[in-house]
């Protein structure tokens, strides 16, 4: 038998192992910039400083990439321009052709997983070649398909509840090339459904890319 | 039976007037559209009207609202709607409709009537009759000043020739750049005449038509006598256009290079969207082939009319979308010169009438996706800079906040703010702000986000806040005052449910 104090030192430098690996930097490409001109500087208690690098989300280590290529759905099935699976597709430019647009009002897409998971982080970029911030933000986990049980709300910048998901504490933010990095709280489930009312320009909503990082269960 | 042949212009007519007069109120108010909207506004508060040359065109559009308003019951800017001050150059492009067809007439029946069905259509024409701005009204009243001198060439009654300096009076009125499209048309008139006028008394008849001119645009310059000094500045807004668009003058973030015309009226595709005139247009080039080859006088006349302005707007460095609207009736009778051409050919109606079904329905797509698909889409060509419809959640946070504290003011602090004194209007103590006031608190603060740190400096009361658009790319920040005591807000549900 190993010395109690060995065992002792074997298992703190175990624990302090395992605290190093949950500090892994996460991993996002950034598409490029999009704005014709400069944006406005906006400051706001409810809305992020423009153009300021947002420090690197940390994740546990082994955090992949879980929605590439996976299957999306939408509560507007049938979008007018573009298709839901440029959502999933890699492809986060935001050039004519590489975004989805969906109807007015509150709209909802969501991606499968193919199986539960730990969500360790969501990135999204709705629209970013022009200065605007998307109402009611609201980002949600769920092992229920039909999001009645079970949900997990990781975001949300619905300040009024307007969109009767419940009233969120997040800063709204403009968009940019780099979207919106959302921590994903440890919320488990296999499909991550997002919401969006509108925008300052118009009253669509739109999606670039959804990425989905975690674990699978 | 004279019925059955005014029927198809009449269910045309009616057409157009359905396009034009459709869901009027569903499209938030453009900044210039609420601008204009407010002034006339005060002309119904006040009863007065004073022309200003600096930063407003002609009198005739507010004139031309004030019996529309009165007949809906709308006798102050509190209670005019959006659908009243719109359905002014509804109704002047209607007329348009049957002013094309009169003009087409000598093409022939059906070709008129197809002219008629091409304006009728037209994107451009749908969507600015729409639209409460001085286009569409100058569109019509040079229209008729040209039909009138036409009319007065072959019938040579004075009274046409009266009727033509009304038009040229009140087109001068509704905007000063009308003397280009007098004289454009007076040009086309002269190319596409026939013979010599019938009446023995030109020179008579022509003091009669300038006379017209002159009374009806010092009419409304003067505000009907009210507004001497609206007479002089009537003059001086050529001075002002020149101060601003002269070579010394600073940009004015509308110059557009020279195809942008060409590009509204063939095909461009923006955000997924594809937007053309294609058909239509292809159909005015052969028009324009055929008064070369067949010395259609006529054809040649709307042709020239058409070149002219198109060159001028084209060369002209200083661009906006509505200019387009001016394009179309001279394209539409063009046009219609191409379908008549071709209806002369053997078996040629059916082809004509093919064409002609074709281009209106490719027209109808357009105008339908343009005037009521996507009115305000940052995409939509004739949407320029348009407010989003963002600006019609301003309205009731501000009747919320007036009924949550009485008596306090709602403070725009913005460099920009239009089209909101529109939808403040009727609301009590709304000040407008170009730099922070010293006292900022109010129930309900619109603020630029240049501004926001300045305003916030100067708070004694706390606000939640949050942001709406006013345009594509330009925010405000709205800052609703709490309720309550200060901190105490409302949990939020962003945990788990």
């Amino acid at each position: 038998m190993l010395p109690r104090q060995f065992t002792v030192v074997l298992s703190a430098l175990a624990l302090a192992a395992s605290a190093v690996a949950a500090d892994t930097p996460l991993k996002v490409e950034y598409p490029k910039p999009l704005f014709a001109g400069t944006p406005r500087p906006i400051s706001l208690a409810n809305l992020e400083p423009a153009g300021i690098k947002r420090p690197d989300l940390m994740v546990p280590a082994g955090t992949t990439l879980l929605s590439k290529g996976k299957k999306v759905t939408s509560s507007d099935a049938l979008p007018v321009i573009g298709e839901l699976s440029f959502i999933t597709d890699g492809d986060k430019t935001g050039i004519d052709g590489a975004y989805v647009e969906l109807g007015p009002n509150t709209q909802w897409v969501q991606v499968d997983l193919g199986a539960s998971a730990k969500v360790a982080a969501v990135a999204v970029w709705h629209f970013h070649s022009q200065a605007r911030v998307y109402h009611d933000v609201v980002i949600q986990v769920s092992d229920d398909a039909e999001f009645k049980k079970g949900v997990t709300t990781i975001f949300n910048t619905d300040d009024d509840n307007s969109s009767k998901l419940g009233k969120g504490s997040d800063k709204s933010y403009v968009e940019t090339n780099n979207g919106r990095v959302v921590e994903g709280k440890g919320a488990v489930g296999r499909y991550v459904r997002l919401y969006s009312n509108g925008n300052t320009s118009d009253e669509l909503n739109h999606y670039c890319e959804v990425e989905v990082f975690g674990a699978l269960k | 039976m004279p019925l059955l042949r005014w029927l198809p212009l009449a269910l045309l007519t009616l057409a157009a007037f359905w396009l034009r007069t459709h869901d009027l109120a569903r499209r938030p108010m453009h900044a210039d559209e609420a601008n204009q909207a407010v002034k006339l506004g005060e002309l119904l508060d006040a009863g007065r009207y004073a022309f200003d040359p600096r930063d407003h065109h002609g009198p005739t559009l507010y004139y031309a609202a004030l019996p529309v308003a009165w007949l809906r019951g709308e006798s102050s800017l509190a209670s005019l709607t959006e659908g009243t001050v719109r359905l002014v150059p509804a109704l002047f492009g209607t007329l348009t409709v049957l002013l094309v067809a009169a003009l087409a007439a000598p093409l022939g029946r059906w070709p008129a009537l197809a002219a008629a069905a091409l304006v009728a259509t037209a994107p451009p024409a749908v969507y600015y009759s729409r639209y409460f701005i001085q286009e569409t009204l100058l569109v019509t009243w040079v229209l008729g000043a040209i039909l009138a001198v036409r009319t007065w060439w072959r019938t040579g009654l004075t009274r046409w020739a009266l009727a033509a300096g009304v038009c040229a009076g009140c087109a001068q009125s509704t905007k000063a750049s009308a003397p280009l499209f007098l004289a454009a048309g007076l040009l086309a008139l002269w190319v596409a005449r026939d013979g010599t006028p019938l009446t023995r008394r030109p020179g008579h008849d022509l003091a009669f038509a300038l006379g017209a001119t002159v009374l009806a645009a010092a009419l409304l310059y003067s505000s009907f006598g009210t507004n001497l000094h609206g007479l002089r500045d009537a003059l001086t807004v050529y001075t002002h256009a020149a101060t601003r668009f002269g070579g010394e003058a600073a940009a004015t973030g509308h110059e557009k290079p020279w195809w942008y015309y060409l590009r509204i009226f063939g095909w461009h595709r923006e955000g997924g969207l594809l937007w053309h005139q294609l058909a239509w247009s292809a159909l005015a080039v052969a028009g324009a082939l055929v008064a070369v080859c067949r010395r259609d006088a006529w054809i040649r006349g709307a042709a020239i009319y058409t070149l002219l302005i198109a060159t001028a707007f084209s060369l002209f460095a200083y661009k906006t979308p509505w200019h387009a609207v001016h394009f179309v009736p001279g394209l539409a009778i063009v046009a219609a010169g191409a379908l008549a051409a071709i209806a002369r050919l053997r078996t040629g109606r059916l082809v004509a009438l093919a064409f002609a079904l074709i281009t209106v329905a490719t027209l109808v797509q357009q105008a339908w996706r343009a005037a009521f698909l996507r009115p305000a889409d940052p995409r939509n060509p004739y949407a320029y800079v348009h407010s989003s419809p963002d600006v019609l959640k301003y309205r009731p946070l501000a009747d919320a906040a007036r009924q949550a504290f009485p008596g306090q003011p709602i403070r725009v602090i913005s460099e920009e703010y239009w089209p909101l004194p529109w939808y403040f209007r009727g609301l009590k103590d709304v000040g407008y702000y170009i730099e922070t006031p010293m006292d900022c608190d109010g129930a309900l603060l619109v603020v630029s986000p240049n501004m926001v740190e300045a305003v916030r400096a100067t708070l004694k009361e706390h606000y939640d806040e949050s942001i709406l658009g006013l345009r594509p790319g330009v925010l405000c920040i709205v800052m609703q005052r709490e309720r309550g005591p200060a901190g105490a807000r409302e949990p939020v549900a962003n945990q788990p449910r």
